[in-house]
């Protein structure tokens, strides 16, 4: 592979999701650089991948924002099999990344000067070993947005079937959870639906900064207790908000609502 | 409060002008105007007080005025307090059979009017807010879309010309100042809404088929600015774009039980149940409660064919005919 850097024309591959911005950029490139190869364009970054893999081309000028996988994803894939340019409309965080990095990037609509110029910059890359760039990569997914990934992912939504229809209700709506039967009731201020998931699985998916569990049979949300009282035998009663519902807090639980 | 009696400003003589009055006159005037303020205090007190608690001060003040008398009378002669006191307690015991309930209904009605236009403007603000950082336009549609006329003027002069018709009606009713002063109806959203997706139907070309089947009678429905329009550009960008094979979206309207529900319907990747909500749809949720308080509602249902179903209920409301025509 490394061969095909110094010998021959140098070739290219083209990923953008929007054939006309595909077209932009090939346009523009035949004009600053008429020998350069278009190999191949790829609509997303898996196939951009696939080609570099059967095309092997010397440079890979790929989309930031791009189906399935994107531009940075695809880029840490590529882990140094070709020089890597991003195209970007707009995204202030990735600019001001490029710029400390050693990462080309164009705009979108490409002006023919800036293409020169990346033209100009890629000719000189050209001669050394593209650079896998692990680093910069990391720290672009992150500014990104991408690491937040690797944090633990609580249910947001839960899905309620509702005749033919499967209701998505976000947890940040639900007031409680509550046993019955077969059955767990999703109760929010307009609505109640029945689920099949059982409290104990609910309990490990819910994030438990939002839900506490307060009984065997019942979590409710944080944010929607009212109050707490005692009933007259002593036992921990929830109030819960936007609800006239009363709920039961069991002995195990009674540690949550301690005084301050 | 002050809706029958003098401003309890007190000297408020000198504010009105007039020719200088003499300074004992002046000093009457004011003296008169305490009183008047005092007893209007006293009186809505007695009003509101409870019967307990008014039983309760006036043996407290006739023990108290009882004490201070033979405490201050060197027995020479008994003082004429709690006589005068009594005499007061009487008269507010009157007072209050007599005209308290009038008085307990106004002073409640008043503050209960104050609260409710505190909520009102809390409520106006907050909506106002919101629908500010609703109505942004993303700047990456703005600056995709114009890359893609750019590259369209060079190879395709007559699309882009139509693209371009098509991005200034968006910014035209997407653009807050140019929204200013008028009832939004579901006819503005949905033109809204076509002139985004007429645009990302050319720049997604085959990947996206759109369907417009709002009945005409329901155009002129009022329905929020720019909730709509969140809805689709949820459903492209989180339905449609990530599919590769993109799909169909469809826009639906129908009134059932004078709730106007409108539907956004899309073929295309559905929800993840571990899916962060999304900004937008909290925000529509949180001005829903805002403008309607618990009569509207957005629910997100998976149809049996897949996709992702948004749909957003509001209490069915036709704009009245505008009175001036230049404010439509």
């Amino acid at each position: 592979m490394a061969a095909s850097f110094a010998s021959a024309a140098p070739s290219a591959v083209v990923a953008d999701d929007e054939r006309l911005m595909r077209e932009q950029i090939i346009d523009r490139l035949k004009e600053a650089w008429p020998e350069l190869l278009i190999v191949g364009e790829a609509s997303n970054g898996r196939e951009a991948i696939a080609m570099v893999q059967s095309l092997h081309p010397d440079i890979v000028f790929l989309d930031i924002s791009m189906p399935g996988m994107d531009g940075i994803e695809t880029a840490r894939a590529l882990a140094g099999r070709a020089h890597v340019v991003f195209v970007t409309a707009h995204d202030q965080y990735a600019i001001s990344a490029f710029e400390h990095g050693a990462i080309d990037y164009l705009l979108k609509p490409a002006e023919p000067e800036r293409v020169a110029l990346t033209c100009q910059r890629l000719r000189e890359r050209l001669k050394q070993a593209p650079d896998p760039m692990s680093e910069v990569l990391e720290q672009l997914s992150q500014r990104l947005g991408a690491g937040d990934l690797k944090r633990r992912e609580y249910m947001r939504w839960v899905q309620a079937s509702v005749g033919a229809n499967i209701r998505m209700i976000p947890t940040s709506e639900i007031l409680f959870f509550r046993a019955e039967d077969k059955y767990t009731l999703v109760k929010t201020r307009t609505f109640e639906a029945l689920i099949r998931k059982p409290i104990k699985e609910l309990i490990e998916e819910l994030d438990p900064d939002e839900f506490w569990q307060i009984h065997r049979s019942t979590v409710v949300r944080v944010d929607a207790v009212e109050q707490v009282s005692r009933d007259f035998r002593g036992h921990q009663i929830v109030h819960v908000r936007g609800s006239d519902e009363k709920l039961e807090v069991s002995r195990t639980f009674n540690h949550l609502f301690k005084q301050m | 409060m002050n809706t029958d009696r003098p401003n309890p400003g007190g000297g408020s003589t000198a504010a009105r002008g007039g020719p200088p009055r003499s300074a004992s006159q002046g000093t009457l005037r004011e003296v008169w105007d305490g009183i008047v303020v005092v007893w209007w205090r006293f009186f809505d007190w007695l009003a509101v007080v409870s019967w307990k608690k008014l039983l309760l001060v006036s043996l407290l003040g006739l023990i108290l005025t009882a004490m201070l008398s033979s405490v201050g009378s060197s027995g020479h002669r008994v003082s004429e307090a709690p006589k005068w006191f009594f005499l007061l307690i009487v008269t507010s015991v009157i007072i209050k059979v007599v005209a308290g309930g009038k008085r307990r209904a106004e002073v409640t009605a008043n503050e209960a009017t104050k609260q409710a236009e505190t909520e009102q403007l809390e409520r106006t603000v907050l909506e106002a807010r919101m629908e500010a950082l609703q109505a942004q336009i993303e700047p990456h549609f703005l600056f995709n879309t114009l890359a893609s006329i750019d590259q369209l003027i060079q190879t395709d002069p007559p699309r882009a010309s139509k693209m371009q018709q098509s991005l200034i009606r968006y910014l035209r009713s997407a653009m807050p100042q140019m929204r200013e002063g008028r009832r939004p109806t579901l006819g503005q959203q949905v033109n809204l809404c076509s002139a985004f997706l007429e645009i990302m139907a050319v720049r997604m070309e085959g990947r996206l088929q759109t369907v417009m089947s709002v009945p005409e009678g329901l155009k002129s429905a009022v329905f929020p600015s720019m909730m709509l329009q969140t809805l689709v550009e949820n459903a492209i960008k989180h339905g449609l774009e990530p599919q590769p094979e993109g799909g169909k979206l469809e826009i639906s309207a129908e009134v059932a039980d004078g709730q106007l529900a409108v539907h956004v319907l899309d073929t295309g990747v559905g929800f993840m149940p571990t899916a962060e909500a999304g900004v937008g749809l909290a925000n529509v949720r949180e001005r829903l409660q805002a403008l309607y308080k618990g009569r509207a509602e957005l629910i997100i249902t998976v149809p049996p064919a897949g996709g992702t179903c948004a749909t957003i209920k509001v209490p069915y409301e036709i704009v009245p005919a505008p009175a001036d025509p230049t404010t439509v």
